[in-house]
């Protein structure tokens, strides 16, 4: 029991991080009125709309999470990041509408295509670094999208209209059954990153942190440096492939930008914002980038990328290691500050 | 000999393998088509290539994966057509813009004025911002009511597209007039003056002085010419305007080309000097910084430019038609300025297909002469390999930085604007150049100069001839099928090509091993 | 006592990791300074910071009477201050001759030293048109010295002369050291303690980022002890 206080007293922040989180649909439901009773059975509203916003939320942050897992952690620069994410949603999509295959074989497929990819990145693995793997993964995403976009494959995949017209399984349905979705990609999200810690803090996770830090180093140790990579890449390939079959599951249309180097962008601007190597940057970097991206495009309109550009600008001017990276080093400071204020009153 | 053989055994190998794709491509084709993609490969190679080098000198030597250079290629591109399309739009421009650089040019004595400020802790971190503030105010209170003849992206007729359009036709819109009714002539100069002095003066006591420098007549020159230009322009704006408008516009092309790459220099120093320096401790920032600045270029573009594409019309010397034409022998061309000339029966389009690749040589020898034959460039290849011990040579590597980046933009514009009167203008002319540009290079080699030459052609020739046989098929042997490349596969191909080689040679075909 | 550099208690941090945590080094006018200690013990940070490449952030350098903190690394190198880095740094793109001519600090630098750089490593002539990739071990360090030998500088800093370097050629590297510390002032980081106390007069160990002793080379060598703990067998 004693141990059990001392871990809540520990992770005091994140638990009532994630309480607010399981509680923010009814929140945001008495906002507008709605009674809790009227959101659990999926009353349209804005309680509706903002499950809706948080679902993509921490569909985003799934995927930047994968990609700090291999670029923050392990120091893996990939630009075929979005290829992880772009298979598992097409495959999901495809298998769902053109085989005929139920939801959890098709998880099953997903997850074995997530090993695949994860095997094709780690045989050039070893034989390029630094950059030139960056653009090798680039090269192997960009004739993922090509593939995608092509009009030969048109019937599975839907070209350049994207991918629509998948049936969701009515218990899932993000239409009729929004709140039972939040909740799962809420759960799946929450146990990635609760994974993600364990492996970062496990002797695993450290070497991948060692390899990062000075890789001939770490090899000369002993290490084969290569298989921990290669777990970091399997890891992150599969996190990314889910967070590509919710996605599918959860929008109408699975767009064939999703295969675009600028999804990879997305997910290192995400990561950037929060914080390289970090994690909970990873999920601060989803919740700024899909807010500010939604607020800008809504009240701004036309010119939104111009702000956001601008925002990137001074974030990376202002905010040197993003939000997280940039807490924690000010975090000394800042409590230095507050102690000196509660002095300063208490005198 | 035969140390060298084999040393580079895999890239003597990967080059012969080319050759012979390229003979056997040549094969399939009859020669006139052989001929016309040769061009065409060498013409959007060479363009590659003006991106190219550009970005691998600042990769090379400052280590900055500069993302915005594809928008920069795209801005160069719209200053040079401003010039040559809107002579009295340029002229306008120039007064305002030489006065507002006009203040930061004075370093030096805002350094030596800052020093007489007291030193207070509580005004001075107000005050430079409060300074700059008003600047700022200033420099936008008087911009907006300054008078500058441009066009209106939101009326058709005042469109940039129609003004080119018309140019193009023979016959010109003349543009409405504009005169200085919002604001007093001297009090718009006097404010811009003192819009830039304020804001360089705020700006210089951010960073925190050890030495005072001297103030020398030296340091005033760049001013001086600045004003001199500013106010000169001011005096004798309707006669330039009408001398750039009288003037040929194969010398109003020139003059394009000129102010494009000179904006770019400028451009290329600015970011670096403000935006770039305090990240080279921060190296994954640097991409998140320039993709921020790419975004927000493509922004301002098509605030000013707005977003429809137009075209640019190409130069008198590059346009001719009617009888004569298309030109057979170089006399006759250069007697009706042909825009066609015919080489081995195939129809070529001058422009196009040799004054590009013409200029893209040039470009390349020159960029090639300072690298090897000037100090500027043997600090360059050095530093390349070590900065630490240039610096520790006691060589100022920023400035070094500053101009590299500058001249890697500048080439970049330059390209922008060669580029613009064969693919037109649109917001995204530069990515795709980009793409190219980046794929040329991993397989040249990233921070080889001929390895960017060498990339940009293949890539250039890759490309040109997909899309040939896109259209005419390859004959697969001992088959009946005609394969036809279908348009994805042209990017497909130099994307597969740059795995490929870089699977063979991780460093590319002539870059370094580490 | 006449100091021509003056290094008073500097910490220098390499990312978050403490490197020096307090060197005082005194180097006397016209002799050769041997910095001494086991491997990693910030002998190079030393150099480095004094330089200015790795700034210290505590302390004070003080070079010929001037202040050196806060300025930026080829202003200090300018003041004087020449450099023979640990793997020697050769320019592999440019010839023999560019290396010795991006040096300069004034037009004609490299035409006015070249006879006396000729003197001291007559290889050098043979080699000058090659280029810097395809020469030898011994030879870029000949190089390396050379080049900090282009301006006229009053300080020298050399990073370990004698690592991977046949007997023969150490003790030609070491004449030439003797000749050039006519001219200016040396330091020298060395692991080859026989090396070290053959050239250098004075001597500062330094152990885990701290400098722990300092004299004259003459007392440290009959001093078995102090080399014993510090130096390890010598």
């Amino acid at each position: 029991m004693n141990s059990l206080a001392a871990i809540f007293r520990q992770n005091r922040a994140s638990l009532l991080t994630l309480l607010g989180l399981v509680l923010l649909p009814f929140i945001a439901g008495m906002f507008e009125g709605a009674s809790p009773a009227a959101v659990w059975v999926n009353a349209a509203g804005t309680s509706k709309f903002i499950q809706g916003l948080a679902i993509e939320i921490f569909i985003l942050a799934l995927y930047a999470l994968s990609f700090d897992l291999i670029f923050g952690i392990t120091g893996l620069l990939s630009f075929g990041h979005s290829m992880f994410f772009s298979v598992g949603a097409y495959l999901t999509g495809i298998l769902l509408k053109s085989f005929g295959l139920n939801l959890w074989q098709t998880i099953g497929v997903v997850f074995l295509a997530a090993i695949a990819q994860a095997v094709l990145f780690g045989i050039v693995l070893p034989r390029v670094k630094g950059i030139t793997f960056a653009l090798v993964t680039l090269g192997m995403a960009s004739v993922f999208h090509i593939l995608v976009m092509s009009r030969e494959l048109g019937d599975y995949t839907g070209a350049d209209v994207g991918l629509q017209g998948v049936i969701v399984p009515d218990f899932i349905s993000p239409a009729n059954e929004r709140l039972r979705f939040y909740f799962v990609a809420l759960a799946v999200m929450v146990l990635a990153y609760l994974l993600y810690q364990r492996f970062v803090a496990s002797p695993t996770g450290r070497v991948c942190v060692a390899i990062r830090e000075n890789e001939g180093r770490a090899r000369m140790l002993g290490y084969n440096t290569f298989s921990f990579k290669f777990a970091a890449l399997l890891l992150s390939s599969i996190t990314a492939a889910f967070a590509g079959t919710l996605h599918c599951l959860y929008q109408p249309i699975v767009s064939p930008n999703t295969a675009s180097m600028g999804f990879t962008v997305t997910a290192l601007l995400i990561v950037l914002l929060g914080g390289v190597g970090t994690l909970n940057g990873a999920l601060v970097g989803a919740l700024v980038y899909r807010l500010l991206d939604f607020g800008l495009r809504r009240y701004i309109g036309e010119s939104a990328s111009f702000i956001n550009g601008a925002i990137y600008v001074a974030f990376v001017l202002f905010i040197p290691y993003g939000i997280v990276g940039t807490w924690m080093l000010k975090s000394f400071e800042i409590k230095k500050g507050w102690e000196r204020l509660v002095g300063m009153v208490k005198k | 000999m035969t140390q060298f053989l084999r040393k580079n055994l895999i890239l003597i190998l990967t080059l012969a393998a080319f050759l012979a794709v390229f003979i056997a491509a040549g094969q399939g084709m009859e020669r006139k088509d052989f001929v016309i993609t040769l061009l065409r490969g060498l013409s959007v190679g060479s363009l590659t290539f003006l991106v190219a080098s550009g970005f691998s000198l600042i990769f090379g030597l400052l280590d900055v994966l500069n993302l915005a250079h594809g928008t920069l290629f795209m801005i160069g591109a719209y200053l040079g057509w401003t010039v040559y399309v809107r002579p009295d739009t340029f002229v306008d421009v120039l007064t305002p813009l030489a006065l507002l650089i006009g203040g930061f040019t004075l370093s030096a004595l805002w350094t030596k004025l800052s020093a007489l400020l007291p030193a207070s802790a509580r005004t001075n971190k107000i005050f430079p911002w409060a300074l700059l503030l008003v600047a700022a105010l200033l420099a936008f209170t008087v911009i907006t009511r300054y008078p500058i003849s441009s066009w209106d992206t939101e009326n058709f007729s005042q469109a940039p597209g129609s003004y080119s359009l018309m140019l193009d036709q023979g016959a010109p819109l003349a543009p409405p007039a504009v005169s200085f009714d919002k604001i007093n002539p001297a009090l718009a100069l006097l404010g811009l003056l003192l819009a830039s002095s304020l804001g360089a003066f705020g700006l210089s006591l951010f960073g925190q002085q050890t030495q005072s420098p001297k103030l020398t007549v030296k340091e005033f020159i760049p001013f001086g010419l600045l004003a001199l230009i500013g106010f000169g322009a001011f005096a004798a704006n309707d006669a330039l305007t009408a001398f750039l408008t009288g003037l040929s516009n194969n010398w109003l092309f020139l003059i394009a080309l000129l102010v494009a790459t000179l904006s770019g220099i400028g451009l290329g120093a600015l970011m670096e000097s403000t935006l770039i320096r305090p990240l080279y401790s921060r190296p994954i920032y640097q991409l998140m910084l320039t993709l921020g600045m790419s975004a927000i270029g493509i922004e301002v573009v098509r605030a000013i430019w707005g977003r429809p594409e137009f075209v640019m019309p190409k130069p008198d010397i590059f346009s001719g038609s009617g009888q004569g034409c298309p030109a057979t022998t170089l006399a006759a061309w250069w007697d009706k300025n042909c825009s066609i000339v015919l080489l081995f029966e195939g129809r070529v389009r001058v422009y196009n297909e040799i004054f590009i690749p013409l200029v893209g040589i040039l470009v390349l020898i020159a960029v090639w002469i300072l690298l090897q034959r000037t100090r500027l460039g043997m600090v360059i290849r050095a530093g390349v390999q070590d900065r630490e011990m240039v610096e520790a040579l006691g060589i100022n590597v920023r400035r070094v930085f500053t101009l590299v980046f500058a001249l890697g933009v500048g080439l970049a514009a330059l390209g922008g604007i060669l580029a613009a009167p064969s693919m037109g203008l649109s917001n995204a002319m530069g990515e795709s150049l980009l793409l190219n540009a980046l794929i040329a290079l991993a397989i040249g080699g990233l921070t080889s100069y001929p390895g960017a030459a060498l990339g940009s052609l293949l890539v250039g020739l890759l490309q040109q001839f997909m899309i040939k046989y896109g259209q005419i098929g390859i004959a697969i042997p001992f088959t009946e099928i005609i394969f036809k490349p279908t348009p994805p596969i042209v990017p497909a191909s130099t994307v597969l090509l740059m795995v490929i080689i870089l699977l063979l040679m991780p460093n590319g075909l002539l870059g370094k091993k580490e | 006592m006449d100091y021509i550099l003056d290094v008073q208690s500097i910490h220098t941090f390499i990312g978050q990791y403490h490197i020096l945590q307090g060197v005082d080094v005194q180097v006397p006018r016209g002799s050769i300074t041997a910095l001494l200690g086991r491997n990693g013990a910030g002998k190079t940070t030393t150099l480095k910071s004094i330089l200015g490449l790795t700034p210290p952030r505590e302390g004070k350098v003080t070079f010929d009477g001037r202040e050196l903190n806060g300025m930026r690394s080829f202003d200090i190198a300018a003041l004087g201050i020449g450099f023979v880095p640990e793997h020697r740094a050769i320019f592999r793109d440019l010839s023999v001759e560019e290396n010795l001519k991006i040096a300069e600090r004034r037009k004609g630098d490299l035409d006015r030293k070249r006879e006396m750089i000729f003197s001291l490593f007559p290889d050098l002539k043979r080699l000058i048109g090659l280029p810097g990739t395809s020469l030898s071990g011994g030879q870029q360090q000949m190089l390396a010295i050379a080049r900090a030998l282009v301006p006229d500088n009053r300080l020298l800093l050399i990073d370990e002369p004698s690592e991977g370097l046949a007997p023969v050629i150490i003790e030609h590297m070491m004449d030439a050291i003797r000749q050039l510390s006519k001219e200016s002032t040396v330091v020298l980081v060395e692991q080859n303690f026989l090396v070290a106390s053959q050239l250098a007069e004075t001597y500062v160990i330094i152990e885990e980022g701290r400098s722990v002793t300092s004299g004259k080379m003459s007392d440290l060598k009959q001093d078995k002890a102090t080399i014993h703990r510090y130096l390890g067998a010598a």
